[in-house]
Formats: C-alpha cells, sequence, structure tokens
C-alpha cells in the first residue's frame, strides 16, 4: 500500500477504481458528456469510460467551455468520483466546483505514473491522504 | 455529499462583509456557487484579494462548444433568477441568427442556439456575439480591471488599450460578470505586466497578415510570454488586432507591448529586457510557408478572425476593384452585426453583396460547425483561423495577404 500527500482543492471522501490517461485532457470534446467516454482516438483510452471512477490525468487543456461539460457529466450521472491531477488549471478547477467533484492535484511525484488503470484508490482530503491499496 | 462538506471551509483569501454573504448563500444558491468558483480560482492563484470589474466579455456561447451541457448550469442559474452586476457581452455563437439557413445550419441546431442566446439576455447580458467589443462601442478604458474571457479579445485589451484582465474561462467569466467580482492576481498586478522577451523587427512588415505571422512566430516560440516589440512602423488597431489574435491562440500570450504605440510600452526601459530577438524576413516566410498546404482548388475562402472592422470591408471592396467573384469561388466574411448594421457600412456591403461575396454575422469560422462540415481546402489571411481550422485534419489552409487573396478570386 503507498500513501501520497497532495493539495485539495474540492475535498471530498471518496473509494474507487483508477482510470489513468497519461495525455492531458481536454474535457471539451475528448469527453462525451452524455456517458463519461473518451473520444480521442490518440488516447490509450479511447472508448472507455471515466464515470463512476477516479481520474487520473496530468492536466487540462483546451477550451474553457470544458468546465461545462464536467458539470455535464455530473448532471447525468456520469461523473468522475474524484478527479486527480498533477496541476489543475482553471477549467478543471471550475469544473470540479460547480459539479462538487473532489479535486486533489501537487504531488510530490508525476501522479500518472504512480497510479495505473484497475488500482483501487482511496482519497481522504480530511487527513490529507491518497491510498493505493 | 452536501455542499459544505465538499468545498473547504477555510477561505485564505480577504473577503469583505458584503463578500462573505454571498459565499455564504445569503444572496442565493446561485451566487454561492459563482462566489465559490471565484474564491477558489484566486486561492490556487494565490490573490490576496477580490477587486471590482468594470465589464466582462462572456464566452461559451456556441452551441457547437458548449452542447447540451450548458442548460444543467443555466438551471441553476435560472432558479435564482441571477443578473449580471456589470456591462457584460456575449462572445460569438455558431450561426448568424437572421442568416442561419443560408449557412445550412439545421432547425435543432438552431432552436438550442437561440435559447443558448435568449438565457443569457434574461441575465441582462448585451447579445452583441462579437469577439471584437472594442470595435464596437465597448473600448476598454486604461487601467480598468475586466474578466474579458475570448482569447483575442483579453489581448487586445490588456495589450492595445492598457486595461486589465486575465484569460477568463467561460464559467469564470459569467461568474465575474454576476458577481461584478473577480480575483486580484496575474494581469490585474502592475509588475507581472512586464515584457519577458524584446523582439527587434528587422522584416517588412506590412499587411495585416504580416502581422498574422509575427504574431503567429512568436506565441509558437514563447508560450504565455510577453513581448516588447520594437521597429514597428504604420500600426494600426486592425493590424495589431491580426497579431494579438495569432499569438493568442498559438501561444496563450494575453499581453503585449509595441514602442511608441501601446500604452503601457511608454513606462518600460528597453534595457530592462534581458532576451533580445531578430524577427527576420526568413521567419516571416517560414509561417506563410506552413500555411501553404491546399491542394487543388480551393472550395473557400475566408475572412474576418477576429471579427472584421468597417475599414476592412472597406478594403476588401477597395481590393474588388469593381469587379465580381469568379463564378465557383465561395467567399465569407465574418464581422459582428454592429458593424454590418451600421449606417456607415450599408453602401460597402450592399455591393460587396452584389458581387457573390457572402457576410454573415454573430459567428466566425471557427466557432460555427458550418466551415469544418462542408469545406477543406481554405484560404483566409488570418494565422488564428488557419491554426484552429488546419487542428481538423481533414482541412488543408492557405494562409495569404488580403490583397493577393482578393486579385486570385476577381474575374
Amino acid at each position: 500500500m503507498k500513501k501520497m500527500k497532495f493539495r485539495s482543492i474540492v475535498d471530498g471522501k471518496v473509494e474507487g477504481e483508477a482510470i489513468v490517461s497519461p495525455n492531458p485532457i481536454s474535457f471539451f470534446g475528448e469527453i462525451d458528456p452524455q456517458s463519461g467516454i473518451v473520444l480521442d482516438s490518440k488516447n490509450p483510452l479511447y472508448g472507455k469510460t471515466i464515470a463512476n471512477k477516479i481520474f487520473v490525468f496530468p492536466g487540462g487543456r483546451g477550451s474553457t467551455v470544458g468546465s461545462y461539460v464536467i458539470y455535464g457529466l455530473k448532471k447525468n450521472q456520469a461523473s468522475p468520483l474524484a478527479l486527480v491531477t498533477n496541476k489543475a488549471e482553471t477549467i478543471v478547477i471550475a469544473g470540479a466546483i460547480l459539479a462538487e467533484i473532489t479535486l486533489v492535484d501537487q504531488f510530490e511525484e508525476d501522479v500518472t505514473t504512480i497510479i495505473k488503470t484497475g488500482d483501487t484508490i482511496q482519497i481522504d482530503t480530511e487527513k490529507q491522504m491518497l491510498k493505493i491499496k | 455529499m452536501t455542499l459544505v462538506n465538499q468545498i473547504s471551509k477555510v477561505v485564505k483569501i480577504y473577503l469583505t462583509k458584503h463578500q462573505e454573504k454571498m459565499l455564504d448563500g445569503e444572496k442565493g444558491d446561485a451566487i454561492a456557487k459563482l462566489m465559490q468558483l471565484i474564491v477558489k480560482i484566486g486561492e490556487v492563484n494565490k490573490a490576496e484579494k477580490l477587486i471590482p470589474i468594470k465589464s466582462a466579455q462572456i464566452a461559451g456561447v456556441s452551441y457547437f462548444t458548449v452542447g447540451d451541457s450548458i442548460f444543467s448550469f443555466f438551471d441553476l442559474l435560472l432558479k435564482d433568477e441571477v443578473k449580471v452586476s456589470v456591462p457584460s457581452w456575449l462572445n460569438p455563437a455558431g450561426m448568424d441568427r437572421n442568416k442561419w439557413k443560408a449557412m445550412k445550419i439545421d432547425e435543432k441546431f438552431a432552436k438550442k442556439q437561440f435559447e443558448i442566446i435568449q438565457t443569457y439576455e434574461k441575465m441582462g447580458i448585451e447579445t452583441t456575439l462579437s469577439c471584437t467589443p472594442y470595435l464596437i462601442g465597448h473600448q476598454p478604458s486604461y487601467g480598468e480591471h475586466l474578466a474579458w474571457s475570448e482569447s483575442s479579445a483579453v489581448i487586445m485589451a490588456n495589450g492595445f488599450f492598457g486595461a486589465r484582465t486575465n484569460r477568463e474561462g467561460a464559467p469564470s467569466s459569467l461568474a465575474a460578470a454576476i458577481t461584478g467580482l473577480t480575483a486580484y492576481y496575474g494581469l490585474h498586478k502592475k509588475e507581472n505586466r512586464l515584457p519577458d522577451v524584446l523582439i527587434d523587427v528587422e522584416a517588412q512588415i506590412i499587411h495585416p497578415s504580416d502581422f498574422s505571422a509575427l504574431g503567429y512566430w512568436f506565441g509558437e516560440k514563447f508560450h504565455g510570454l510577453i513581448p516588447f516589440f520594437s521597429n514597428i512602423k504604420n500600426v494600426t488597431l486592425d493590424k495589431t488586432k491580426m497579431m494579438a489574435s495569432a499569438m493568442a491562440s498559438v501561444g496563450s500570450v494575453a499581453h503585449f507591448h509595441i514602442q511608441n504605440v501601446t500604452p503601457d510600452a511608454k513606462t518600460i526601459n528597453q534595457k530592462d529586457v534581458e532576451e533580445h530577438i531578430i524577427f527576420t524576413e526568413n521567419e516571416k516566410q517560414e509561417i506563410y510557408e506552413l500555411y501553404d498546404s491546399t491542394e487543388g482548388e480551393v472550395d473557400l475562402v475566408t475572412v474576418g478572425c477576429p471579427h472584421t472592422s468597417l475599414s476592412e470591408l472597406v478594403l476588401i471592396e477597395s481590393y474588388l476593384k469593381n469587379q465580381s467573384l469568379k463564378e465557383d469561388v465561395e467567399f465569407w466574411v465574418f464581422s459582428s452585426n454592429k458593424v454590418i448594421q451600421s449606417k456607415d457600412a450599408s453602401n460597402t456591403i450592399e455591393n460587396l453583396e452584389s458581387r457573390g461575396i457572402k457576410i454573415f454575422a454573430d459567428t466566425c469560422m471557427v466557432v460555427s460547425p458550418v466551415v469544418r462540415n462542408n469545406f477543406s481546402n481554405i484560404m483566409t489571411n488570418s494565422a488564428k483561423a488557419a491554426f484552429y481550422l488546419s487542428r481538423d485534419e481533414h482541412i488543408k489552409v492557405k494562409l495569404l495577404q488580403l490583397e493577393k487573396i482578393m486579385e486570385r478570386v476577381i474575374k
């Protein structure tokens, strides 16, 4: 079991399966707001869904309307349980706040190489702890 | 999980009593949520306080880009009947409000697009549907704090007008419009507005597309930095707009200085800028060559990224030399509704249309689905348009001076 420290931007206590994107994500255009399915054919996660999983990715990019996609995912019950990233930028921050999805960033190492797709992850922002089971 | 548990309780930013009440929900759930957004973005960027803004320019209008996700967010805002508290206006939509049928936009798209525009209007936002608010009566003043979002409007507000705005996102510009507040960080602070690189412009920079090429080159080479350009002559607002929009789209650049032209430039000592680079003819040509990829017949010629001014429409007219377009040429110009509807433009518009040029308002080749869906060999004078359109794999783009474009398309 590995424990990691981070910065919490939107607090929460969640446990779930990780899905890890090695590429930065533009929520606009690369994630289907209805289903959470990854639409970018260049991404190894192409065709898989981030819904009800802990989504781990290096950072956000692309159009700022991506925040509305994150909000849409929540309303369509297709949102990830939590967003885990190396550096949260405004698109992801705004989306996570609007949708009330736990968001953490600023790990000591590249989080996308430490967590693997399929790992069971536990996040507790109050205890400042992320555990890989 | 309830909202209170989710958003961290400790606020690390100074708030007035009134702002605290907004955050705590005394002004309703929608205001509380928008304040959380502003405060959190402020905290992440280490802002010490919030500041009032003079105006907001709001992105997230085209149905093509926002999709149906926007409607769930609107529900939250409409429930509390929120209104903007400062002058606010909208970015371009996905279609011309009047000529959408001529653009081959389908009924379903149009219905959704009108619903989005009307919702913003209900909040008290002026439906300018333009990326050039400064051309239609909304010129910012020196030193004013703003919350603008469209990347070319942001960089023009900072660089050309000396106002102060960060690159706001679609939701944060709307949050700022409604609360009248933004976090005090980044380009709102004087110390963050100084140039990083001095560009000595040795190349001939004459045509608007030359300015476009210079901006493209800088954006690609110096992502996110602030340039100080020296030795550029005959600078106009229209030309600056082409340069600034290219830097902003290619390199996320949000501010610039031009020697003896822009307001902040006067306060800068060139010797204080550590890095000096020369922009030569070679670099200029490289950008033109980058966008020389059309194969076979060009199927669309398009101008108006950013939206054309009246003087640019007059320029197109003069290059036409009283000729008509060749019969097989599709030529689309994008501008703002206010410019097109202005009295001074009426003769020019009539003349251009009678010679085969189509003029559309409220939208552009980047945010409307129509251009991508119907054309694949596109010629334009805008490096910004070239950059965005060519990201679509099936689209080839040729970047050319307006004058040369016109020579090719007239009879």
